[in-house]
C-alpha cells in the first residue's frame, strides 16, 4: 500500500516534469541516428558537393546485425549517460531540498522508499529502451533487411538487466550524497571503471555484467546466446540487490544535517 | 498520566554534545514551549522525539509503555523549514502523506479536505504548492502534521519565519489545536511562548536549565525587582537603600534604581516609609515580576 503510494507519486512526478516524454525521445534519437546516417552516408557525401571529380569511395554497407548493434552501442554509452542524469536526483534532491525530512516524519519504511523509487525509474528506462529499440529495429529492417523480432526482444531484455545495475549504482550514490553532480560523477566513474576492467580482463571476468552488451553483439551475429550471458545477468541482478540493500541501510543510519 | 516521558536524553555528533542528558515529561492536552537561543539543541531534541533521529543515549517512553512500534505513527511533525513537492497541489500533497501514514485513499482524501478547511486553505487546494505564500506553506505544513491524528504534535519554530499576519494566523491555529492534542513547539521568541503555552522548557547549550508551568517559572518566588525613579536624585541614596534589610541588591540604571528584594511586602513598606520620611521626590515606583525574557537572559548568561 505504502509502496504503491510512493511508486505512483514517482510516476506522476516524472510525468509532470516531462521525463516520460524526453527520455524516450532522446533514446529514440540515439537508436535511430547511427543506422540511418550510415545508410545514407554515400548520398550525404555526394550532396555535400565538395568532393573532387572522379573521387569515389566504396563505403561498405553494414550487415543487418551490425546496423542493429549500432543502436545498442549508442544506447550503451549515451543512453547510460542519460539514465544517470535522469536519476541522479532521485533521492539526493529530496534530501537536499528538505522534503525528505517531512517524508521521514511519517511512518515510511526505508525499503519501500528506495525500492518504489527504483522501480518507478526502472519502468521509465525500460519503456524508453523498448520503444527506442523498436523504432531502431524498424529502420534497420527497412534499410538493411530482415531481422527477427525474437532476437530483438531477447537482446532488449538482457539490455534492460544491464540498465537495472546502472540504476542500482546511481541509487547507491544517491543514498550517500546530497549533491546531484557528485552522484552523477561517481556513478559514471564507477560504470566506466567497471567497463574498462571488464573489457581488459574479459577472458577472466566472463561473468561481468559490463560484458552483457558484448554478448548481445555476439548473439546478433551467431543467433545463439552465449551461456555466459546468463551468469553476467545473474551477477547484475545480485549486484543491484546489493546496491539497493546498502542504499537502504545508508539512509537508515544517515544523520540528518 | 503522562503522554511521553524523556529521560536523560542525549545526542552526540562526533565529539560535540548537542543534547545533554535532558529529562522531562509531557502531559496530554498541554501546550508546551521549548525555548532556547539558536543552537541550543531544540531541533535535535524535537527530531529525536519525532522518531527519526536515534538518541545516543537515554530513553523516550511513549504513553507509559516502551514503544516497540514506529513512534512516527503517533507523532505529527512540522520541520523548521517545511519543504513540499512543489509540483503537487496542496490537496495532492496531503493525500500523499496521508497514504504514507497508512490511510486508505478515501480516508486520506476526506482527512485532507477537513484539514484544508481547518487551516483555511480550502480555496487554494487545487493550486500548485509552488504558488503558495510563506504563511500558506506553514499552514499546509501544520495540516500535514495532523493528517494521521497524532497524539503529539511537534512544531519546530512554527512562527519564526513568518510576517506578523502569518504569525497571528498560526498562533490562532495552535490555540485551536490545543483543544484536543498535546503540542510541543520550539521557539526563540518568548512572546509566542507566553501567548499560547502553559508550560515551558528552557534549553541552553543542550542542557535543560528550567522547566515548569509558565506562571510558576516567571514568578520567581523569593526575589522580585522593584524599580524606583526620582525627580532629582537624593544624596547618599544608594547607601540608604542598602541599609534596608529586605533589599538584597541595588542596581543603578539610567532612569533610577532596580532593587532586588527578598520580601516584596516588607520591602515595599520599608521603602515607602523611608521615602516619605526623607521627602524624596518619587516619580516611579514599580514592582516588576520578572518576565520570561528576564528569566531567559538570566539563565542564559549565568
Amino acid at each position: 500500500m505504502q509502496w504503491q503510494t510512493i511508486f505512483k507519486k514517482e510516476l506522476t512526478e516524472n510525468w509532470r516534469n516531462f521525463k516520460w516524454i524526453w527520455v524516450p525521445i532522446v533514446f529514440i534519437i540515439f537508436a535511430v541516428m547511427d543506422p540511418v546516417t550510415t545508410y545514407y552516408l554515400p548520398i550525404i557525401l555526394e550532396s555535400a558537393g565538395n568532393m573532387p571529380d572522379g573521387a569515389s569511395f566504396d563505403i561498405p554497407i553494414p550487415s543487418v546485425a551490425e546496423a542493429m548493434l549500432m543502436s545498442f552501442n549508442e544506447l550503451g554509452v549515451l543512453g547510460v549517460l542519460i539514465a544517470v542524469v535522469a536519476s541522479m536526483g532521485i533521492v539526493s534532491k529530496e534530501v537536499k531540498s528538505g522534503v525528505y525530512e517531512l517524508i521521514l516524519s511519517k511512518p515510511v519504511s526505508f525499503t519501500n522508499y528506495i525500492t518504489a523509487k527504483y522501480t518507478a525509474m526502472l519502468s521509465l528506462l525500460a519503456f524508453s529502451l523498448v520503444i527506442s529499440l523498436l523504432v531502431g529495429w524498424y529502420y534497420v529492417t527497412v534499410l538493411y533487411g530482415e531481422l527477427s523480432i525474437t532476437q530483438l526482444i531477447v537482446s532488449t531484455s538482457f539490455f534492460i538487466i544491464y540498465f537495472m545495475l546502472i540504476l542500482g549504482i546511481v541509487m547507491l550514490f544517491n543514498s550517500f550524497f546530497k549533491s546531484q553532480g557528485l552522484v552523477a560523477f561517481l556513478s559514471i566513474i564507477t560504470i566506466i571503471a567497471l567497463n574498462t576492467i571488464s573489457s581488459i580482463y574479459s577472458h577472466v571476468l566472463t561473468w561481468s555484467p559490463a560484458l552483457i552488451s558484448d554478448y548481445i553483439g555476439l548473439y546478433f551475429f551467431s543467433g545463439e546466446l552465449e551461456s555466459e550471458i546468463w551468469l553476467s545477468s545473474a551477477v547484475a541482478v545480485a549486484l543491484t540487490v546489493l546496491c539497493l540493500a546498502i542504499a537502504v541501510t545508508t539512509l537508515k543510519n544517515r544523520a540528518l544535517d | 498520566m503522562t503522554l511521553i516521558s524523556v529521560e536523560q536524553l542525549t545526542k552526540t555528533y562526533q565529539s560535540t554534545t548537542v543534547v545533554d542528558h535532558i529529562t522531562f515529561s509531557l502531559e496530554p492536552g498541554k501546550c508546551v514551549a521549548l525555548l532556547g537561543p539558536n543552537g541550543a539543541g531544540k531541533t535535535t531534541t524535537l527530531r529525536m522525539l519525532a522518531g527519526f533521529i536515534k538518541p545516543t543515549s537515554g530513553e523516550i517512553v511513549f504513553d507509559e509503555k516502551r514503544f516497540t512500534k514506529d513512534v512516527r505513527r503517533y507523532v505529527g511533525y512540522l520541520p523548521q523549514y517545511p519543504v513540499f513537492h512543489n509540483w503537487m497541489s496542496g490537496e495532492e500533497f496531503l493525500i500523499y502523506v496521508g497514504q504514507l501514514s497508512h490511510l486508505s485513499k478515501k480516508e486520506a482524501k476526506e482527512k485532507a479536505n477537513e484539514l484544508l478547511d481547518l487551516v483555511n486553505l480550502i480555496d487554494a487546494k487545487k493550486q500548485r504548492i509552488s504558488k503558495y505564500s510563506g504563511g500558506m506553506k506553514q499552514r499546509l505544513g501544520i495540516a500535514q502534521a495532523l493528517i494521521h491524528d497524532p497524539k503529539l504534535i511537534i512544531l519546530d519554530e512554527p512562527v519564526s519565519s513568518l510576517d506578523p499576519i502569518g504569525r497571528r494566523e498560526v498562533l490562532n491555529l495552535i490555540r485551536e489545536l490545543k483543544k484536543d492534542a498535546t503540542i510541543l513547539f520550539s521557539t526563540h521568541i518568548l512572546n509566542d511562548a507566553e501567548e499560547v503555552s502553559e508550560e515551558i522548557l528552557l534549553l541552553h547549550k543542550g542542557k535543560m536549565i528550567k522547566q515548569g508551568a509558565i506562571d510558576e517559572v516567571s514568578e520567581t518566588k523569593d526575589t522580585t525587582a522593584i524599580h524606583l525613579a526620582f525627580f532629582e536624585e537624593p544624596k547618599f541614596i544608594e547607601e540608604r537603600l542598602k541599609e534596608i534589610d529586605s533589599v538584597f541588591k541595588v542596581n543603578r540604571q539610567d532612569d533610577g534604581f532596580i532593587l532586588t528584594v527578598h520580601n516584596v511586602k516588607a520591602a515595599r513598606n520599608q521603602l515607602l516609609d523611608l521615602i516619605k520620611h526623607e521627602e524624596w521626590e518619587l516619580t516611579k515606583f514599580e514592582v516588576a515580576t520578572s518576565s520570561l525574557e528576564d528569566i531567559f537572559m538570566k539563565a542564559v548568561t549565568d
